[in-house]
């Protein structure tokens, strides 16, 4: 836990041009993620959550700034080593519409190991502990509109843990639950941070929500509120 | 699964969509390769080696236009030479119209040696010599009609103004037609009262290097009289026959250029809808990992697999239908004459297949492209 931050942000800065008005998703933000951190994310609509999300699971790219995530910057990436990055390191989980349609649960876990040189059985293996680790170990064979969306949301999470990523991140999972599927997956998320040790990065705006997590962050018109944000690793003491 | 898997999964999302795209292909690949078999047939009749020694003079003005028998001799006599026979269309209705086959007045004595590469009996032609009213018929045209040597038959003249009734004496195989019919041309003038006139002159040459040498002669010494003569190879004359049905060369080929523009756009269209509907599930591809090279390669694979798929039923659909109907119809007969074989060679079969591969790759390079482009954060904002 004293290592060094697994999440490095400094003065982060997004803008967006719209013909002559430059509007700022993100500005200036600095902020350290500890391995084994749960931190929530949260802040009204339009204050910069999910652009800031993007930028440290490596979709997005910031106007300026760094974002360093385990030693790597991710910034310098070009498009093909940032995807193999993303596969190796980022375990993804939307607010809807997470899985292919055509694909069953399994398949849809499988589909980040197709990118990996793992046998077909290794595959299975993964695929299936995954699974029964959000516990669904019963609906392997089903198609996502076979199941609740409960169910394709903790898909969506296997799916996330599948390649064993650095961290997870999820943007606003619950957003489309209802408050015991939305409880589900927040104490499925909590389970994974202390049990198997995930760095996980929450967007809510649910206080309820934030409140499983281990530090809160509050950002607002792009700017981080909290001034305790840079220095980590202070709550999960 | 696999990655192929994934890519059938994708393909077979929406089934009629793909039933209704994949048909529309092989149906327009089916179409492309009976045409080109067809343009084929019509422009390049089967040539032997025996047949390039052939030229045909006929009169200058038109093929309907004929010329005067004296003019014979003097071929004869030009240096290069080895056989000049007298051949007219004759035209004849046998029963009824629809019984069409080609029949030809010649010079007896002279037909096995115009038309070397078809196999006669020599016993029969021995017959067919001795007797004036007699025939020699090309097997598919025997069995057409079920006859055997020694039938008689009665040709209704249309053109000219007599009915032979001729004997079957001989029958022959091989060749460029196995349907034409000969009788001897001296029966013809005796029964029409025109023993001074024919349709053509059929030549053969030496050798090969004295044809171009010969067709000038030939031209020259007419030259000037009443009745000039054209003189050109025996492909450059069926070429020019069949061009008396149109230009169907152009025709069909711009009918094939619409119909695989028209194919082009069809699965263009499908596939652009295909993935547009998709741009979610492609940034959330990326988001897990996969870079844009792999989701084009998934792209250009499933669209490739629609093209192909399409190509091979079409192509060979063609190609094995042409076989298998052929086999019990008989197209000369069908097609009045006009298609002696109607063969799709494994060219045309190659050719339409190159078609498919290029559908398939031009018909997703555009959505392909855009889908590669967009990044993750727009395609997640789709049906967000
Ligand atoms: N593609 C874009 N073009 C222009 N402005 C954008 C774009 N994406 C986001 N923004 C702006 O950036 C700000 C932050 O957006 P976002 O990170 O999505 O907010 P949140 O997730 O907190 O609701 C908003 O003001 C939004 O309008
Ligand atoms: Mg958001």
């Amino acid at each position: 836990m004293n290592a060094d931050p697994i999440v490095q942000i400094r003065d982060l800065t997004k803008l967006y041009r719209h013909g002559e008005i430059d509007v700022t998703a993100l500005n200036c933000v600095s902020l350290d993620i500890a391995a084994g951190e749960f931190v929530a994310l949260m802040g009204p609509s339009g204050s910069g959550k999910s652009t800031l999300l993007h930028i440290i699971a490596g979709v997005d790219r910031a106007t300026s700034g760094q974002c360093i995530v385990q030693g790597t910057d991710v910034g310098t990436l070009n498009e093909t080593e940032l995807a193999d990055w993303r596969n190796n390191h980022v375990g993804f989980v939307f607010q809807t519409f997470n899985l292919i349609p055509v694909l069953t649960a399994f398949e849809n876990v499988e589909l980040p190991l197709l990118l990996t040189s793992l046998s077909s059985s290794e595959r299975r293996a993964h695929v299936e502990a995954a699974l029964e680790l959000v516990g669904l170990a019963d609906r392997m064979r089903h198609l996502p509109r076979q199941l609740s969306g409960g169910q394709e949301q903790r898909v969506a999470i296997a799916r996330a843990l599948v390649t064993d990523p650095t961290l997870l991140v999820a943007d606003e999972p619950t957003g489309n639950l209802d408050a015991h599927s939305a409880a589900e997956i927040l104490a499925l998320l909590q389970i994974l941070n202390r049990t198997a040790g995930k760095t996980v990065i929450l967007v809510t705006h649910d206080p309820k929500a934030a409140a499983y997590a281990s530090r809160t962050l509050h950002l607002e018109k792009g700017e981080l509120l909290n001034g305790s944000s840079q220095s980590s690793v202070v709550s999960s003491q | 699964m696999t990655i192929p898997g994934f890519i059938l999964r994708n393909a077979f999302r929406n089934k009629r969509r793909l039933m209704l795209t994949l048909l529309s292909v092989t149906l327009s690949l089916f179409l492309f390769t009976m045409l080109q078999t067809a343009l084929r047939e019509l422009t390049q009749p089967a040539q032997t080696d025996e047949s390039a020694l052939r030229v045909v003079a006929r009169h200058k003005v038109s093929l309907g236009n004929v010329l005067p028998v004296k003019h014979q001799s003097r071929i004869e006599r030009i240096p290069g030479v080895h056989t000049c026979m007298k051949l007219t269309w004759f035209g004849g209705i046998y029963k009824d119209p629809k019984d069409f086959f080609p029949q030809f007045a010649v010079d007896a004595d002279k037909i096995t040696d115009i038309f070397s590469e078809a196999q006669f009996d020599p016993q029969e032609m021995a017959a067919f010599l001795k007797d004036r009213a007699a025939c020699v018929v090309g097997i598919k045209t025997m069995d057409r009609f079920g006859w055997k040597i020694g039938d008689k038959i009665t040709l209704q003249g249309t053109i000219w103004p007599c009915d032979p009734q001729l004997t079957i004496r001989a029958v022959y195989r091989g060749g460029i037609d196995e349907t034409n019919l000969f009788f001897h041309h001296e029966y013809m003038d005796e029964l029409c009262g025109k023993p001074s006139l024919c349709g053509t002159f059929w030549i053969r040459a030496e050798n090969a290097e004295a044809i171009p040498g010969l067709i000038q002669r030939i031209d020259e010494t007419f030259a000037n009289t009443d009745a000039e003569t054209k003189t050109e190879t025996e492909r450059a004359f069926v070429l020019e026959f069949v061009s008396m049905i149109g230009n169907v060369k152009v025709l069909i080929g711009s009918i094939c250029s619409v119909i695989v523009f028209t194919m082009i756009l069809v699965t263009a269209s499908t596939m652009s809808m295909a993935i547009r509907e998709r741009s979610r599930e492609i940034a959330i591809l990326k988001a897990i990992g996969y870079d844009g090279w792999q989701i084009f390669s998934l792209i250009l694979a499933e669209s490739f697999g629609l093209a192909l798929t399409g190509g091979v039923l079409g192509c060979f659909g063609a190609w094995f239908g042409t076989w298998l109907m052929f086999q019990h119809v008989n197209i000369a007969a069908v097609s009045n004459g006009m298609f002696i074989k109607f063969e799709v060679t494994p060219h045309i079969v190659v050719s339409g297949m190159l078609i498919a591969v290029v559908l398939g790759l031009v018909s997703c390079l555009a959505p392909a492209y855009s889908s590669i482009r967009m990044s993750v954060v727009t395609g997640l904002k789709e049906l967000d």
